[in-house]
């Protein structure tokens, strides 16, 4: 019965790890974001078929590469499984902070980024998890605002601007940009790099020394400041428990009293005393393999090497 | 006729064959390279300067600098060669992370423990790095590799290749041996600033003995170093993180075999790997510019720099510091993380002007703690600019 339960604590445990690992691959799907949509295009991008076709833009906001085959895409918020992403294509897996083109031009049989549905008609987008029912990401489709060939997307790619813990702020998140950008940054592809732009501020790097010597120095600091206080209260408590251990006893040495030096000293003596004596370190005894010369020796003696039997005490 | 065949085979064979060999491609770059890898082997067996890093480099650079016929999949640069290979260590930046781990495992870091204010000559010593970083800026180099270059004066190989790993990967080769050329110099840098701005009465100040740290301070010490310091600056994590990991495995007192192994064969294994790639990577083509003459002149620059630091910081740390706990400035050297080598300077120094005065031990202290300070500096310096 034990044996069972045991085992079936073991799988339960096991079920629990592989619910576990499960929920990491449905935690890399939800670093997707729908970054950038196109709805109407006639004069923007073409696919490799030579059309222009509405576009939408996925953005991995992970560093690390996401496997997007199985997930879906929607436009219908009651059939959440329309259009799946299908699995074993290379192209679906995402490397970190790179995007993911789709054509929404209801051809699907022109190969995987290929939706079938088209973004005239669709009120909203939905990026749904390999699951069916997890909801990533959605959006929903101004066409008021979209003209042909402009495109509606995040104004930093997959950044949401919150305005408090659980509203999205939409308006400082997604907006017309100012030009069309698939399958690249929507803001700062341009942009240069933070080197450059400390340098700008900062030319002879006095900032930089003054800012980074005061970090080190604040690491070090601290870490001076705790070790200083451990220090002192280990002391205090060796001190109490040397005292207490010799009350009668008419001076105490302890151990924070004698520096390492001492220790050092001494067993630096100890050392050369055994090296230039060519000392054993056990004193007493001598193991050899030799003959010993007196008649009797404990190592030798029966009554040393026999053994009592165990027996049963009663 | 046939005859004539087979010889004119011959011939072309013998041709293209001789196309191959190092004869026909040498340049006077590879040449000078490999007399550069020659003097390298020398000082480390004539001069037992540094021998563990400069016999692996200076063999490397010979290896990486023999003549190649480029598409042989042979030379360090080539995709797939066995070298190539070897390289990702130091491209990708695994190998000095393993090193700090295998330092952590070596390192005792009681002496700083037991006074913990020497910590903050360690930190003093950084500003050669930051005071080079200035210097390569306005000598003309991008930030990035201003910040790489500035890294030389931590004194401290594996994060010199680590920072300009990320910042640099260009400049990686003439940093990494740069940096380590002057750790194998510190006997020959530092003694003669330190005269320079000490006076005798300075010289001769005898520190208080260190007191003998508990156990349980060890056990604490990479615990509450690593998260202190890594909540601080996250992006030197892999440093941080590893030299206080293999601290723990060391102090923690069960994991013997763990901490032999990673002070043992592990970190032998990773410095001949790292020694010998970093030498191959100095390839007379991609070594031979004058930027790399620049990286020389301004890490011996950052070198001066951290060393003066860190002796001046201590003499104006001594103006607030009774009598009897006043700190040599001698040992201001070491908070560079050149370890041992600046701490065995300081005694070496001290011991000229008093036959009494041993600063090996005191001197660890800050020297320990620049290794933290120089992981610390590379984090910001990461943050900040890549």
């Amino acid at each position: 019965m034990k044996k069972m339960m045991k085992k079936g604590l073991l799988i339960l445990l096991l079920l629990i790890f592989v619910a576990s690992v499960q929920d990491l691959g449905a935690q890399n799907m939800s670093d997707m974001r729908i970054n950038e949509i196109l709805v109407t295009n006639t004069d923007d991008f073409e696919d490799d078929f030579g059309n222009k076709s509405g576009w939408i833009e996925l953005f991995n906001t992970s560093y690390g590469t996401v496997d997007i085959g199985g997930c879906y895409i929607t436009n219908d918020p009651e059939n959440l499984t329309k259009y799946m992403i299908p699995r074993g294509d290379v192209l679906t897996k995402i490397k970190p902070r790179q995007h993911s083109l789709f054509w929404a031009d209801s051809k699907p049989h022109r190969g995987t980024f290929h939706l079938n549905f088209n973004l005239d008609e669709s009120k909203e987008l939905l990026f749904v998890s390999s699951d069916g029912r997890t909801i990533v990401d959605r959006i929903e489709i101004p066409h008021s605002i979209i003209t042909e060939n402009v495109s509606y997307g995040r104004f930093k790619d997959g950044v949401s601007v919150m305005a408090d813990k659980k509203t999205l702020d939409i308006t400082n998140t997604w907006g017309i940009l100012e030009r069309t950008s698939p399958s690249t940054n929507n803001f700062g592809a341009d942009k240069e790099p933070p080197g450059m732009l400390f340098m700008k501020i900062d030319p002879y790097g006095i900032i930089m020394a003054f800012t980074a010597m005061s970090v080190v120095f604040l690491s070090l600091i601290i870490l001076y400041l705790v070790f200083k206080n451990i220090g002192k209260y280990n002391i205090k408590i060796s001190r109490k428990k040397a005292e207490k251990a010799a009350a009668g006893s008419k001076h105490i040495v302890t151990e924070e009293e004698t520096s390492a030096e001492v220790f050092a000293a001494i067993s630096m003596a100890l050392h050369s005393f055994y090296e230039d004596n060519d000392a054993h370190d056990v004193e007493n005894t001598i193991l050899t393999i030799q003959k010993v010369t007196r008649n009797y020796s404990p190592w030798s003696s029966k009554i040393y090497t026999l053994r009592e039997r165990p027996f049963k005490s009663r | 006729m046939e005859n004539k065949g087979v010889f004119s085979l011959l011939t072309d064979n013998l041709e293209t064959f001789l196309q191959y060999t190092g004869f026909a491609n040498a340049t006077p770059g590879h040449i000078l390279m490999i007399l550069i890898g020659l003097l390298f082997i020398y000082l480390a067996i004539k001069k037992d300067w540094e021998p563990l890093l400069l016999i692996p480099i200076g063999f490397g650079i010979i290896i990486g600098n023999i003549p190649l016929f480029p598409g042989l999949s042979v030379g360090v640069y080539e995709e797939g060669s066995v070298l190539n290979i070897l390289y990702q260590g130091v491209q990708k930046g695994f190998y000095p992370p393993l090193i700090f781990l295998g330092i952590g495992a070596m390192t005792d870091f009681s002496a700083l423990i037991s006074n913990p204010k020497l910590m903050l000559i360690g930190a003093a010593a950084q500003f050669g790095i930051f005071g080079a970083y200035g210097i390569a800026l306005a000598a003309g180099f991008a930030p990035a590799e201003a910040g790489a270059i500035g890294i030389i004066g931590g004194a401290d190989g594996p994060t010199a290749i680590f920072l300009s790993s990320r910042l640099a990967p260009d400049l990686m080769g003439a940093i990494a041996v740069s940096a380590y050329s002057y750790m194998a110099l510190v006997p020959v840098i530092q003694p003669p600033i330190m005269r320079l701005l000490t006076t005798k009465q300075e010289r001769l100040i005898k520190m208080k003995a260190p007191r003998a740290v508990s156990q349980t301070e060890k056990k604490l010490f990479p615990i509450i170093g690593f998260l202190l310091t890594a909540f601080i600056v996250p992006s030197g994590l892999p440093l941080l993180g590893m030299l206080f990991f293999g601290n723990l495995l060391k102090e923690s007192g069960v994991t013997r075999r763990l901490a032999e192994t990673a002070r043992g064969p592990l970190i032998d294994i990773v410095t001949i790997l790292i020694g010998v790639t970093v030498g191959c990577s100095t390839q007379a083509d991609k070594f031979l510019q004058m930027k790399s003459v620049y990286i020389f002149m301004l890490g011996a620059g950052s070198f001066v720099i951290a060393t003066s630091a860190g002796v001046l910081f201590v003499k104006a740390f001594n103006m607030f510091l009774k009598e009897g706990n006043k700190i040599n400035p001698l040992i201001g050297n070491s908070g560079v993380s050149a370890v041992p080598d600046s701490a065995r300077v300081s005694n070496n120094v001290g011991l000229e002007y008093d036959k009494t005065n041993y600063l090996l031990m005191h001197a660890m202290g800050p020297n320990v703690a620049g290794v933290i300070g120089s992981a610390v500096a590379a984090g910001i310096l990461l943050g900040f600019l890549s």
